[in-house]
């Protein structure tokens, strides 16, 4: 293996910690750095203790888990901090308790650690229990390898959710296929009487159970999307395809108008798909899903395409407009989502500034995952849409402006 | 009474910069089976991943001995929303190898920390200056409310303030 970007390199393996390069002339500096050390010992005969400590730059904890050697179950869980973020981290340590009657071998571990501990602890203690437990695993298996002694536990229930993603489908050449030609960028808007004729839509809400990060079933998302006064809702649940079926029956149920779409996860980011209806699951190549949705006649907006991170965003490490609007991402899509409920105004703004710079069309969308959320943003089009067929139209013309209902009073998104 | 460990792992993941535009981060893991190295080169300010390499020492055989197709398919990737499932997905295709995806989603959280670590130097020292500087932070970034335990309502991080 050779490691990038020296001319000359000495590896020395010097302790558990660190890995010392020496050049011939600088040392480069590090930016960051984590530690992470466990140490696991059989407390009894019925109890593997792990003993976690996580060091780094930021952060500085420990926790300490007990867990059943026959069930493999967690039985009791104490954690500390040493160095934490902010004043109220403290706040963290009862939460662990989330996890005790965990089964560290489940399948679905991972996940409901980090939904739990992960949301109401704190996700460095789920980022060090996981490992504890990962190691924990590894431990009970040395031990049964050594003594000889069989597995005779009833095997772990299966996830709740599907948490094993099928392998990619389409071809995986990374080919760029040919810039598509944008539909007209939307011809009204700065004009905010559109707002009181125009339909609006919200294109992007997820429903639960289609969506596992979703807290609200579509039943409930469909109320709050004529509450918040919608024309018509689009449902763009992760990786799913919902049956023309139950979106007519859907339509019927609450005398409104409910739409199809999908968000599909590619290697460049998440992408909304319209017209589609065929089943992704996995991970697909960008070009891949391009020429599926343009085989089927379909529509691909760029969700979200700035969402940065929780304390930071891409400005902040030098992204610029041109910069951003050179990613090959943009040759693929048909528009690009510059109103979204779930990233900062920023975010949103600077999204707006790169599809403008591209002549590339605008949507909204709340992102919804409560039905609170519901029409945040939105789609306004020029023309009332009536079905699947008139929403594909009504995208590929170009006449719809991003707005917002909800913050500020409706207005259209500032350009 | 001695009390020897049955199993212990070291983990240590560094992010450096060779130069403005160029972070290397590394995932190294040292355990009771394991032995492995990974190593992602990232482009700024993109955050793109340009070249992905690593190597299992230990165990010397099985589904972990080949996993260049796998730490191939990290090029071009960013890191960014979703990071976790596009590792996963994309990882899944082509290696078995289990500590896989996890020693490249510590590689690309580490760089995510590095920059957050620039943002905290900021914060005052302080205690009360430090819960204003982190209400501000909220209001500007939605995303952090109830994101955990120190922003859950209830706490003085997020007095005030309505739910997104």
């Amino acid at each position: 293996m050779k490691f990038v970007g020296r001319d000359e390199i000495r590896l020395y393996a010097i302790d558990h910690y660190r890995i010392r390069d020496t050049l011939k002339t600088n040392v480069p500096m590090l930016k960051f750095q984590r530690n992470k050390i466990v140490g696991l010992f059989l407390k009894n005969d019925r109890f593997l203790t792990a003993r976690g400590v996580l060091d780094d730059d930021i952060f500085g904890l420990e926790i300490e888990v007990d867990i059943d050697l026959e069930t493999r179950v967690i039985q009791a869980l104490k954690g500390r901090w040493h160095r934490e973020e902010t004043p109220e981290c403290p706040r963290a340590i009862p939460f662990l308790q989330e996890a005790v009657g965990f089964r560290i071998d489940a399948p679905d571990f991972e996940r409901r650690v980090n939904k739990s501990v992960g949301r109401r602890c704190c996700p460095h203690f789920a980022n060090l229990l996981i490992e504890c437990c990962d190691a924990a695993n590894e431990a009970v298996a040395v031990i049964q390898e050594t003594s000889g002694a069989p597995d005779h536990r009833p095997a772990p229930r299966p996830a709740e959710k599907d948490s094993q993603p099928a392998p990619a489908n389409g071809p995986t050449s990374a080919g760029a296929a040919p810039a598509p030609a944008p539909a007209a960028a939307g011809r009204f808007t700065s004009d905010p009487s559109i707002l009181k004729s125009g339909f609006r839509v919200d294109l992007h809400i997820h429903s639960s159970p289609a969506s596992a990060c979703s807290s609200v079933g579509v039943d409930d998302a469909i109320r709050a999307a004529k509450r918040a006064g919608l024309d018509a809702v689009c449902l763009t649940d992760h990786n799913f395809v919902w049956p023309e079926k139950d979106i007519e029956a859907l339509c019927i149920k609450h005398d409104f108008l409910v739409l199809g779409g999908n968000e599909i996860t590619t290697d460049q980011g998440d992408i909304l798909v319209f017209g589609l209806s065929k089943d992704i699951r996995g991970i697909i190549q960008l070009p891949a899903l391009r020429r599926l949705v343009e085989d089927n006649g379909g529509f691909m907006i760029a969700a979200h395409p700035f969402r940065g991170f929780l304390v930071f965003d891409a400005r902040q490490i030098g992204l610029t407009v041109e910069t951003a609007a050179a990613r090959p991402l943009f040759c693929f899509v048909d528009a690009v989502e510059t109103l979204n409920g779930k990233v900062t105004e920023a975010e949103n703004s600077f999204a707006a500034r790169v599809a403008g710079r591209l002549t590339l069309p605008m949507t909204g969308g709340s992102d919804a995952h409560a039905a609170a959320e519901v029409g945040k943003y939105a789609t306004v089009f020029e023309k009332p849409i009536q079905n699947q067929q008139d929403l594909l139209a009504a995208l590929k013309g170009g006449a719809y402006a991003p707005c917002r209902l909800r913050s500020r009073g409706a207005s259209l998104q500032d350009r | 009474m001695t009390t020897l460990l049955c199993y212990s792992r070291n983990r240590s993941t560094s992010v450096e910069a060779l130069d403005d535009t160029t972070l290397v981060s590394t995932c190294r893991l040292q355990d009771t089976r394991m032995d492995a190295v990974v190593q992602l080169r990232i482009r700024l300010p993109e955050l793109e991943i340009t070249a992905a390499e690593g190597r299992f020492f230990r165990p010397r055989a099985g589904a972990c001995s080949e996993i260049d197709t796998a730490l191939q398919k990290m090029i071009g990737i960013r890191i960014g929303a979703g990071l976790k499932k596009i590792i996963r997905g994309l990882t899944a295709e082509t290696s078995t190898c289990r500590a896989l995806p996890t020693m490249l989603e510590e590689s690309c959280h580490a760089v995510i920390l590095a920059f957050t670590k620039d943002t905290l130097a900021a914060v005052p020292k302080e205690t009360k200056a430090s819960i204003d500087y982190f209400k501000a932070m909220v209001k500007k970034n939605i995303r952090l409310y109830d994101r955990c335990a120190a922003f859950a309502p209830g706490s003085p991080l997020v007095e005030g303030m309505d739910p997104p």
